[in-house]
């Protein structure tokens, strides 16, 4: 009667990997002396990461819908999007271990003699390398996942440490603490919805994984009203995951409490995994389905845009900007799912890629421009970096002109790519507004690069510290990454392509 | 509306009549819930919710889920927010004063569209439409059907929270837990002494001490009669809860809380 | 079609030397000289040996090609960075690392008192880079790297002693007029992509065959404007005077030997668009014969040495787009005085700045005078030069340009008559302007500013000199000998449909007629400037102070060009400001209006959120609600 499952442990060893390192990482908490922590569990966290994309390369080319019981689609998009999860979240933890950005004890009352003397100590809360590692195998199940049960896990497993980490900046910790409490209560919101919607879609197809439920619309055997509450309900939990609009609003608070690395981090990362399982879910189960929500979608991927480039024009604080730009993005991305086809696929995984080091080596910036008090955000006192710094401020205007779209960026790419696989389906509307709300995004880009290289430099004390090795590597392959990807895009363009395919 | 509640009618009769009583009462206490202004007055009708809700799982033949409910949300989870509201304090009840222009109004017509909304919907595709599966489902037993697929199918998925339960207990490490060094006397006295200036070794002075007020935010007074700021909790401070000194002071002040 | 792996080498060598030695910085400035004299000598080597491998092949083999990686791949559209090295792109080849390698030689004398050396010779490697890019890109696009390569090297080296003011904007000068004619060039690929699809040289030629001819009068157009631009032709001619203040031996292989004659190259290379389009070849010839006669008159007026040679340059380029436009037996031709003006006109660019080495940097002809005695071997190689540019057999120049005049002569008709008189023309002015160089130069008696003493230059100067020299003697011969490079051509300019024309006169003819005028011309120079030379320029007849002035074509520019433009400049910022300008005010202010109030949802509180996420909710499923209906 009972059979006992088989599952494929190579295919699955990638995410297994992660979380051996989360689970040494927690060992190592309860165990090692204070001073060794940091050092010990940064090098868990990088060779942990460094290991699963080892073993990931080496299962590259094996397409298996059994790795886990039917839960798990190993195929193209699920390689690409675990690697580029995984490459980003690699510089991303460069980022989270340079000195500085991390609440020294997380339940110090902030401005207590607690506080302070914990500062004075030199403690830090290096559990957010587990906690990192932890959120990274979420995402890359998140990508992978292909029945509602595990999507909902692998959504709570990803979101869970990210709620936790948003939380522990080390300056203006009320702010960080208010954002982690903001981002904590509308995801738990959002995640009802989620499961309210899978629910709906069992009851539609008497399936929870997504091929069953791509069938059940085939045969058209089920209540039509019960397919579309679960794909609207579905929708309100993945969107709110990549802040699409109106489930934007936690975006830019969040962004901004957040320590600067793990803005970064959630920003490049969650947005794959989010956009990944987004795509898989409509490509693979509801494909089939497209009429019913393809205006719904382009709909809400022309209002994000717009709403991400409009806003983002009045914003004085770079975190926030930056927020907004990742929503105006988020519209863009959807984009790639209005086109539903392989080009759509392909330029949606490009464009991840590229807005992913970018991001980074953005947040990586964010974090060198210093004052005596710490991290200055406020973009009024970034005025006239250019000429004190002008490398660390180029490299910014880079990441500014990438996310703009100009051309000879790997950003100008992205958006063409994805532009033109919408324009190829069909769907002219969204691109038309793409170009436009590019257009106005551009201005804000602009802005700021005015401001960084044209504007006199007040006398203050805002300064560029010197990065360290870490942040200077994160830097340096940002840059590069952000430049060969505009100079050459064939590079990764190739691979997408060969990647770009779900198994059914 | 009407229609849904002629089909409900028409499924066996005590069931009916068990969810006619039952259900009333459940969404009476959800929104008493939200309603009412003591913390455990809103727990208790939470517990109701979660028992109604056991029962009708029950009812509806999932045996498995209707006792989980009941030992798990009920006996467990019930029993911490209690433990918790205690510890809180079971007086204290949060400002329920709204401050943001059409807030409340605006909520009250979210919810009623979105439940509204839903009930039509709903109804709409239930309408004389027959639920099916429920038997196959449970023809191993419930139990073992339930086993069945969480031990083969979704073996992975339930293994994988094993992630989100270690990822909480490690958020509420992070959160809660705080090291504190316990410094005894002797290190303390030792540690005054090897300090820059021996101006303190005797210890800061007390608040209130010297002055004509012995509270805690009221500074103490140095010899000369001015206010001594080391006197008053750096927290208090922090937190700007501190009374002007000058009218506490001896002499004329030379010296502001800094 | 050859496939291979080495070409890239080409470019490689002299692209990373240049990148090194500019990387290095001061650490390489005692050796930086020598490593790219060696790195330009073996990229020769690599080019001879390319050279005859290409022999050794039976006619259709000949042509190389490698792919070295796919550049762009959008859609349909795909652009490989490709080499392609055929008949045409070796002559270019040899001609630029041979002469490149002679002239780097020079330079190690020259420059040796520079302290930027090592930065001048990382420049011109990267010169060599980028014109060995152009002439070996398969596609027009790539051409087009190489084409605004070498305009950005022509750009550092003229102004390379920028301390000078006048030389700054002289480099500005040049890279402005430059950029016209590169406008030129963009709007030809646009034009080919839109039109054809390709922009690859076979596929442009593939569908040239069926395509409109308004396109290919267009696509013709274009190129000739961008071939103007970089060749210095009529309208685009004012920039080569001013790119003499860059070191002389820039002037050498850049303005005189190669990058200037990267024009030619572009029309030859396009020959199936010109075949096609019998109004776009009118518009070559007539800018051509322009040319040839502009610069020319020009020549005879300058007192400049470097100077009068720039103007001799476009005259003498313009004699090759002459020829390009007489179709297709005049490309052979075209490229055959290509060749051999590499040789003399280098040389004798070489040969003046040996004078110039010798006279304090004195570039006024009338404080030269008698320097054949001091300065032997400079003055005979001059000479031989001069033989040769004049046209006199059977020195190299001869053969190139009396086929040009035949050629000319042949198109038939009035048009036929016009062009070979404007060449014909142009041959005795040239006679006329470089004999009084020469006897200027070297002969007569001494006008030399006080305190020069002239002197002969090193022998690393002068042996770059000599081999030039026995070129511009012997390369016409070897090269017209049993048609030699119309053979080697033929399979690229495809010549075999050429009709011989009905000759006008016989070839014997033109030669004694070009002869003839030749010799008109030398007596009246020699007769004009036998006598004393005064030292200050007399006041001339206004034709000679037109010429001066290079015919007017600054003030040409200025007025047609300059003035109109700064007034609908004005006009069009006046409108930008009040117009354009109060639109995008208008939606800036709408967006910073929109923008604000978007900022009052972003409230912070997070109940309006959730309310806000609620009502997003409702929205979908009201819209599911009307869709079920």
């Amino acid at each position: 009667m009972f059979t006992s499952p088989i599952l494929d442990y190579s295919l699955l060893a990638p995410i297994l990997i992660i979380l051996a390192g989360a689970l040494i990482g927690v060992g190592v908490e309860a165990f090692a002396r204070k001073e060794q922590r940091a050092p010990l569990q940064l090098g868990i966290a990088l060779v942990s990461v460094v290991a699963s994309f080892v073993q990931l390369l080496r299962v590259r080319n094996v397409r298996s819908l059994k790795a886990a019981i039917d839960s798990v689609a190993f195929d193209g998009a699920t390689v690409f999007m675990q690697g580029s999860i995984l490459v980003l979240a690699f510089f991303a933890l460069l980022l989270i271990a340079d000195r500085g950005n991390f609440v020294a004890q997380a339940s110090a009352i902030p401005g207590s003699q607690d506080e302070h003397s914990s500062i004075a100590e030199g403690k830090s809360q290096t559990e957010v390398f587990p906690l990192t590692l932890f959120a990274i195998s979420g995402m890359m199940l998140f990508a992978a996942a292909t029945d509602l049960i595990t999507l909902f896990v692998a959504l709570e497993v990803l979101s869970l440490p990210l709620y936790l980490m948003a939380g522990l900046s080390r300056r203006r910790r009320l702010l960080s603490q208010e954002a982690a409490l903001k981002y904590f209560l509308l995801g738990a919101y959002s995640s009802a919805f989620f499961l309210f919607g899978g629910a709906f879609l069992y009851g539609y197809s008497g399936s929870l994984s997504l091929t069953g439920i791509a069938t059940a619309i085939d045969v058209n055997s089920g209540n039509d009203v019960f397919l579309l509450i679960g794909i609207v309900f579905l929708m309100v939990g993945l969107l709110f995951k990549i802040g699409a609009v109106p489930f934007h609003s936690w975006t830019p608070d969040v962004y901004q409490g957040a320590p600067t690395p793990i803005t970064g981090f959630m920003a490049a990362c969650t947005k794959i995994a989010a956009l990944g399982a987004m795509l898989r879910i409509f490509y693979v189960a509801l494909s089939a389905d497209v009429v019913m929500w393809r205006p719904i979608v382009t709909v809400i991927s022309i209002i994000t845009m717009l709403v991400g480039a409009i806003a983002a024009l009045s914003q004085r604080d770079v975190k926030r900007t930056l927020a907004f730009s990742s929503i105006a993005h988020a519209g863009f991305l959807l984009t790639g799912i209005i086109a539903l086809n392989q080009s759509g696929l392909k330029a949606s995984l490009f464009y991840l890629v590229a807005y992913g080091f970018a991001t980074i080596g953005a947040f990586a910036v964010v974090t060198l421009v210093r004052d005596s008090a710490g991290e200055v955000s406020d973009m009024n006192r970034w005025v006239g970096l250019g000429k004190k710094s002008p490398l660390i401020a180029g490299a910014f205007c880079l990441f500014l002109l990438s996310f703009g779209g100009i051309p000879l960026t790997s950003g100008f790419i992205a958006k063409f790519s994805i532009f033109t696989a919408a324009y190829e389906s069909g769907n002219t509307t969204v691109v038309v507004f793409g170009v436009l709300t590019s257009a106005i995004a551009l201005f804000f880009y602009l802005r700021v690069i005015v401001m960084l290289f044209f504007t006199e430099p007040k006398s203050d004390a805002v300064t560029v510290s010197v990065p360290s090795l870490k942040v200077k590597l994160v830097l340096a392959a940002s840059v590069i990454v952000t430049i060969v990807l505009g100079v050459y895009p064939s590079l990764l363009l190739n691979s997408a392509q060969s990647f770009a395919s779900f198994l059914r | 509306m009407f229609n849904m509640a002629l089909h409900v009618g028409s499924t066996q009769r005590p069931e009916a009549v068990l969810f006619w009583v039952m259900a009333p009462m459940a969404v009476l206490a959800a929104l008493g819930m939200l309603l009412v202004k003591k913390a455990v007055h809103s727990a208790l009708l939470l517990a109701w919710v979660m028992i109604t809700l056991a029962i009708f799982y029950i009812a509806e033949d999932a045996l498995f889920l209707g006792i989980v409910q009941v030992v798990v949300y009920t006996g467990a989870v019930m029993m911490l927010f209690l433990f918790i509201l205690m510890l809180v304090g079971v007086d204290s009840s949060d400002s329920l004063v709204e401050n943001i222009k059409g807030q409340r109004p605006a909520s009250i017509l979210a919810a009623l569209g979105l439940g509204g909304l839903l009930l039509s919907l709903i109804a709409r595709a239930v309408t004389n439409v027959d639920a099916v599966g429920l038997t196959t489902a449970n023809t191993a037993g419930n139990v073992q059907g339930i086993a069945q697929e969480l031990f083969t199918r979704y073996v992975w998925a339930f293994e994988v929270v094993s992630a989100l339960l270690i990822t909480a207990a490690l958020g509420a490490m992070v959160l809660a837990h705080s090291e504190r060094k316990h410094t005894s006397q002797r290190q303390l006295s030792v540690d005054r002494f090897r300090q820059g200036s021996l101006a303190q070794t005797a210890g800061l002075p007390a608040s209130g001490v010297y002055a004509r007020h012995n509270a805690v935010d009221v500074p103490a007074l140095l010899p000369d009669g001015s206010a001594a700021p080391t006197s008053i909790s750096p927290t208090l401070q922090a937190r700007g809860d501190i009374i002007e000194s000058a009218p506490f002071e001896l002499a004329p002040s030379v010296e502001e809380e800094n | 079609m050859t496939t291979r792996t080495d070409l890239v080498y080409l470019i490689a060598l002299p692209l990373f030397s240049s990148a090194f030695l500019l990387l290095l910085g001061r650490i390489a400035d005692k050796w930086g000289h020598f490593f790219a004299t060696a790195i330009s000598a073996s990229t020769f080597g690599i080019g001879l040996y390319e050279f005859f491998a290409m022999r050794s092949r039976s006619g259709d083999f000949r042509a190389a090609t490698q792919r070295i990686f796919e550049w762009i791949s959008v859609g349909t559209f795909k652009v490989d960075a490709s080499l392609l090295l055929d008949q045409l792109s070796i002559c270019f080849v040899l001609l630029i690392t041979g002469v490149g390698t002679l002239i780097h030689i020079y330079s190690i004398a020259y420059m040796s008192h520079d302290r930027d050396r090592r930065r001048f010779f990382a420049y011109l490697n990267l010169f060599i880079a980028a014109m060995l890019l152009l002439v070996l890109g398969d596609s027009y696009l790539n051409l087009y790297v190489g084409w605004e390569g070498v305009g950005l090297a022509s750009y550092l080296l003229i102004g390379f002693w920028n301390e000078r003011p006048a030389y700054a904007t002289a480099a500005k000068k040049a890279f402005v007029a430059n950029r016209v004619g590169d406008v030129g060039l963009s709007l030809a690929i646009m034009i080919a992509f839109t039109q054809f699809g390709s922009v690859t040289f076979s596929g442009v030629k593939d569908a040239a065959l069926h395509a409109s001819s308004a396109a290919l009068t267009a696509l013709g157009a274009m190129l000739l404007l961008a071939a103007a631009g970089k060749s210095a032709q009529f309208p685009l001619q004012s920039w080569l005077g001013d790119a003499m203040a860059g070191p002389t031996p820039v002037s050498a292989l850049i303005h005189a030997a190669t990058m200037v004659t990267a024009g030619v190259y572009l029309i030859t290379r396009s020959n199936f668009i010109f075949d096609a389009s019998s109004t776009a070849r009118l518009l070559v010839v007539i800018v051509g014969a322009i040319t040839l006669l502009f610069g020319a008159i020009v020549g005879t007026a300058k007192d400049d040495i470097k100077k009068a040679l720039a103007a001799s340059t476009m005259s003498q380029i313009g004699y090759m787009i002459l020829a390009t436009g007489l179709g297709p037996v005049g490309y052979a031709f075209a490229i055959m005085h290509l060749l051999t003006h590499g040789f003399f006109k280098a040389s004798m660019f070489l040969g003046a700045g040996s004078v110039m080495h010798g006279m304090n940097d004195e570039v006024n002809m009338r404080r030269y005078g008698g320097l054949g005695k001091v300065m032997p071997i400079t003055a005979v190689t001059f000479g031989l030069g001069y033989l040769a540019i004049i046209g006199v057999p059977p020195f190299a120049g001869f053969y190139s340009k009396d086929k040009i005049i035949e050629t000319a002569f042949n198109a038939g008709g009035a048009r036929g008559i016009l062009l070979g008189g404007a060449a014909l023309l142009g041959a005795a002015i040239t006679a006329f302007y470089m004999t009084r160089v020469v006897v200027l130069t070297f002969t007569g008696q001494k006008r030399w500013a006080d305190g020069t003493h002239p002197h002969e230059s090193p022998s690393l100067m002068l042996i770059p000199i000599i081999l030039l020299s026995v070129g511009s003697v012997a390369s016409g011969f070897l090269l017209n000998k049993g048609n030699a490079l119309v053979h080697w051509l033929a399979p690229v300019v495809d010549a075999s449909g050429a009709e011989g024309g009905a000759e006008l006169f016989k070839p014997i003819v033109v030669s004694a007629l070009a002869l003839g005028v030749v010799v008109l011309g030398v007596l009246t120079a020699v007769l004009k400037y036998r006598g004393t030379v005064p030292v200050e320029a007399p006041a001339g007849s206004p034709l000679t102070r037109f010429a001066r002035r290079d015919l007017g074509q600054d003030d040409f520019n200025h007025r047609v060009l300059v003035l109109p433009g700064r007034a609908i400049t004005k006009s069009l910022v006046g409108m930008d400001f009040h117009f354009v300008d109060g639109i995008v005010r208008a939606v800036g202010w709408t967006l910073s209006y929109l923008s604000l109030s978007l900022k009052k949802v972003q409230n912070g509180y997070v109940r309006s959120y959730a309310l806000l996420m609620t009502i997003g909710a409702i929205a979908l499923l009201a819209t599911i609600w009307l869709v079920t209906l």
